[in-house]
Order: structure tokens, then C-alpha cells, then sequence
């Protein structure tokens, strides 16, 4: 069976995504991660062709966010987790492990994807890198 | 099904004598179903002289994409609107800001008109089409939004085994070429999979596409590219530029033909549309199609019963 066709702000996101050289993710109303971008690919040392989709479960154990002693943080713990769950915008400030192994610190926004039809279906978030943690 | 083609130019109104084989009547198509009812697809231009065949009529149902003006702008001039034994139903997208009735209203009340909505004779109902399958009568549609400016809608209409998609206003590839993406990553893919008649934009040609990314049209290969993704069973090219004459949409007919040979498909089952081009045609492939008409300029034949149901 197909995958359904996404919702066309998820779509019209992508694209801005794929158009954008800031580290960007797109998540779906349930949080799986369904894109990310090739400056995305950059920080994370893996392209999204190879990595493909990827639950928020799979998504915390491979990049995390990770806790100060290396443990990945609560889903629930996590601010951005509410531009999907409440359809708010937030920001918050990682640790991030990369694809290489190597630790790095990043600024995220989160912003939810509201059609009016629809609801929440997503979120845009993206990253910038502040450096590898010490 | 049948439909007929009331006016396919795009923008603006483009009459002419360089225009007369394609005419110059913006979107306006007919849909006849099994059961002789019927539903209108836009308001544009084209509408006018459609109205005129439907003397008889007093039922009417108009299904709208979108509200720019190449879309409403025949409703002013649709003679069911002045008959007081008319019931039109008006079919179109929402939006956060206001209701249908409103938006349209904008346009049919001053200074753009003589008239008000509410002073029109005919009884008109305004209803917001769900982001959702739904039904009028025995027949199954299916609205989605697509990629296009301002909240625009596609459709697929379903009669029994036979499935139209209509989407005028489309630029699929709108930042990402279709070719890179999956089939559920491209705007309007499952309103048009295995359509046996997909009506699309085709505005540009791809020598004028790049000057027009974003305005919400596409290029000609990019809508061969969207049939064939979908694997649309026929194909009419629509929402002609009107810049574009006769010949250049010749040209561009036979260019869009040989492409789509190349692409796997037989060269009869795409065509662009022209004023009068009826298409019949069911589920298991096109059956008749019925010769070219030239545009009319005053709505002369005898009109089936219009009885759309909602």
C-alpha cells in the first residue's frame, strides 16, 4: 500500500526546506521526523535518502536530544514537543549527537504547520549550530 | 461522464480573432453524469454562454477551485442568477477569514457590480466544500488543496466506475522538480491517481516557466511529468495563457503529444481544450469523443434536464 499523499502545507514546507541553507526538519502531526533538509544532512553527517523516516522513538535514540550524562531526554521533556502537541511555538536550546559521534550543541525553533481544515499536521524546526560541546 | 469545455483560457478574458479556434472564455467546464444530472466546474467567462443552454434548468449546482477572478467573474453574467425559478447551489474553498458568501461578495456588489447577492432573483446557497470525500446525489467528490495562491481546491469526481479529476490551477513543482519527489510528496497526486480524464493547467510553455515560478501555473513539462506520475488514462491541457494564440497552442499541442508519446502514452489520449471540446467517456477508457465545436457566442440547442442534487 502507497503512502498517503501528505497534507499540502507539510508539501509546501518541504519544499521551502529543500530551497534553504539553515539545518531544518519536518515533522508530522504525530512527531515522525518525514524530511529533512541537505543542510540538515551537513550537521548530522547522514543524508535523509540514507536515514529515510524515522519515529520520534528512532529519532531521540540516533541524534537525540541527549542529557548532560549522554542519556536521550524524555519526549515529553522536550519544548519543541509542544508545536506539535499544542500547536505552539517554541524554542529550546540541545545537545545533539551526530552521525560522526560527535556532540554538538544547537538553538531550535519549532514552528507548527496549522491548516484550518486540518488542524496541527506538523512542524517546521530548525536548528543552528553553536559549537561541539565540551 | 461527459463534459464539455465552456471556456479553458486562464488570467483574463483573451477574445480575438487570433483566439477563435481555442476562444478566449475563461474556466468553465460542464459535467454530465450517468443520470443526465449535472455540475458546473467554475465560473469563469465561459459560464455565460453555458447559462444560456440551460433555459430549462431550474436546478443548478457550480463547484468553484478557487475565487480569482478568471474563476467568478461569469457569475455576474450567468442567466440562471436573474431567473426567479432558479435554485443554484455554489460550491468552494474555505478560508480563515470569512465565509464563502462574503468572499464572493465581494466581487457581486459595488463598485465592482450593478447588483448585490441578495438582490439576485434566483435562490443561491453558498456552501464551504470539505476538506473531505462527499456527495451530491450519487456522485463522490473529493476536494483537496493544491499548490496555488491563495486557498485553492482540486477535485475528483466519481460516477460509478469512471473518475474525472479537475485542477485548473496547479503548479505541482513548485520548488522541488517532480521528478525528486515520491508520489505522496507532490501536490494533488491522489486527487488525480488513475483519473480516466485529468484536466489540468498547462499555462506555460517551458521557455516561459521559469519567469512564472510562483504565480501558481505550470510549465508544459511539468504537467506531462504530473499525468504520467498519476497515470491519468486521458489528459486535457487547460488554462491557456492569453498571450498564447491559436497557433502557438497548436504548437504547443504538438509539442505536449510527441512528449507524451515519449513518455509511454498514445498520442490521442492528450489534447488541449478548446471552447465546445465534449469528451465522453468511462471508467474502462474514453469511448466518443464528439467533434470540435466552434466557440458560441449565444447559447442556441436544447438543454437536458439540469438536476443536480445536494
Amino acid at each position: 500500500m502507497p503512502p498517503s499523499q501528505k497534507p499540502l502545507e507539510l508539501i509546501l514546507a518541504r519544499n521551502l526546506l529543500t530551497s534553504i541553507s539553515t539545518p531544518s526538519f519536518l515533522v508530522d502531526g504525530v512527531g515522525t521526523m518525514i524530511f529533512y533538509n541537505e543542510a540538515a544532512a551537513a550537521l548530522l553527517g547522514r543524508s535523509f535518502e540514507e536515514a529515510g523516516q524515522m519515529s520520534a522513538e528512532e529519532w531521540l535514540a540516533t541524534f537525540g536530544p541527549f542529557s548532560r550524562e549522554g542519556e536521550p531526554v524524555d519526549l515529553d521533556e522536550i519544548s519543541l514537543t509542544q508545536a506539535i502537541q499544542d500547536g505552539q511555538p517554541a524554542h529550546g536550546s540541545f545537545c545533539i549527537r551526530t552521525a560522526r559521534g560527535e556532540e554538538e550543541t544547537v538553538e531550535a525553533a519549532a514552528f507548527p504547520l496549522v491548516a484550518s481544515a486540518n488542524g496541527t499536521s506538523g512542524a517546521m524546526i530548525m536548528f543552528w549550530p553553536r559549537g561541539v560541546s565540551e | 461522464m461527459k463534459i464539455k469545455v465552456w471556456g479553458a483560457r486562464g488570467s483574463v478574458p483573451a477574445p480575438g480573432p487570433e483566439m477563435n479556434r481555442f476562444g478566449g472564455n475563461t474556466s468553465c467546464v460542464q459535467v454530465t453524469f450517468r443520470d443526465e444530472s449535472q455540475l458546473i466546474l467554475d465560473a469563469g467567462t465561459g459560464i455565460r454562454t453555458l447559462g444560456l443552454d440551460l433555459a430549462d434548468t431550474s436546478q443548478v449546482g457550480i463547484i468553484l477551485t478557487h475565487l480569482h477572478l478568471d474563476h467568478i467573474q461569469g457569475l455576474m453574467f450567468f442567466p440562471p442568477c436573474f431567473r426567479s425559478d432558479a435554485e443554484i447551489t455554489i460550491w468552494g474553498p474555505s478560508s480563515p477569514e470569512t465565509s464563502l458568501e462574503n468572499r464572493i461578495a465581494r466581487y457581486i456588489s459595488a463598485p465592482l457590480s450593478p447588483v448585490e447577492v441578495r438582490e439576485l432573483p434566483c435562490s443561491v446557497a453558498f456552501r464551504e466544500a470539505p476538506a473531505a470525500e462527499w456527495r451530491i446525489g450519487d456522485i463522490e467528490i473529493r476536494s483537496e488543496a493544491v499548490t496555488h495562491r491563495g486557498p485553492t481546491l482540486g477535485y475528483r469526481i466519481t460516477d460509478g466506475e469512471t473518475t474525472l479529476c479537475y485542477i485548473p490551477d496547479h503548479e505541482p513543482a513548485l520548488g522541488a522538480p517532480l521528478g525528486s519527489l515520491g508520489d505522496e510528496w507532490i501536490s494533488g497526486y491522489d486527487l488525480a491517481k488513475d483519473a480516466d480524464l485529468l484536466i489540468h493547467d498547462c499555462q506555460y510553455t517551458d521557455d516561459e516557466y521559469p519567469a512564472h515560478v510562483g504565480w501558481g501555473h505550470s510549465g508544459m513539462e511539468d504537467t506531462l511529468t504530473f499525468a504520467h506520475r498519476v497515470n491519468a488514462k486521458r489528459v486535457l491541457l487547460f488554462h491557456h495563457d492569453p498571450l498564447h494564440t491559436d497557433v502557438m497552442l497548436e504548437r504547443m499541442e504538438s509539442q505536449a503529444g510527441k512528449r507524451w508519446v515519449e513518455l509511454g502514452h498514445e498520442r490521442k489520449s492528450i489534447e488541449l481544450a478548446r471552447e465546445g471540446t465534449e469528451i465522453e467517456f468511462e471508467g474502462t477508457g474514453p469511448l466518443v469523443q464528439a467533434a470540435e465545436e466552434p466557440p458560441s457566442t449565444a447559447g442556441t440547442s436544447a438543454a437536458a434536464e439540469l438536476s443536480t442534487r445536494g
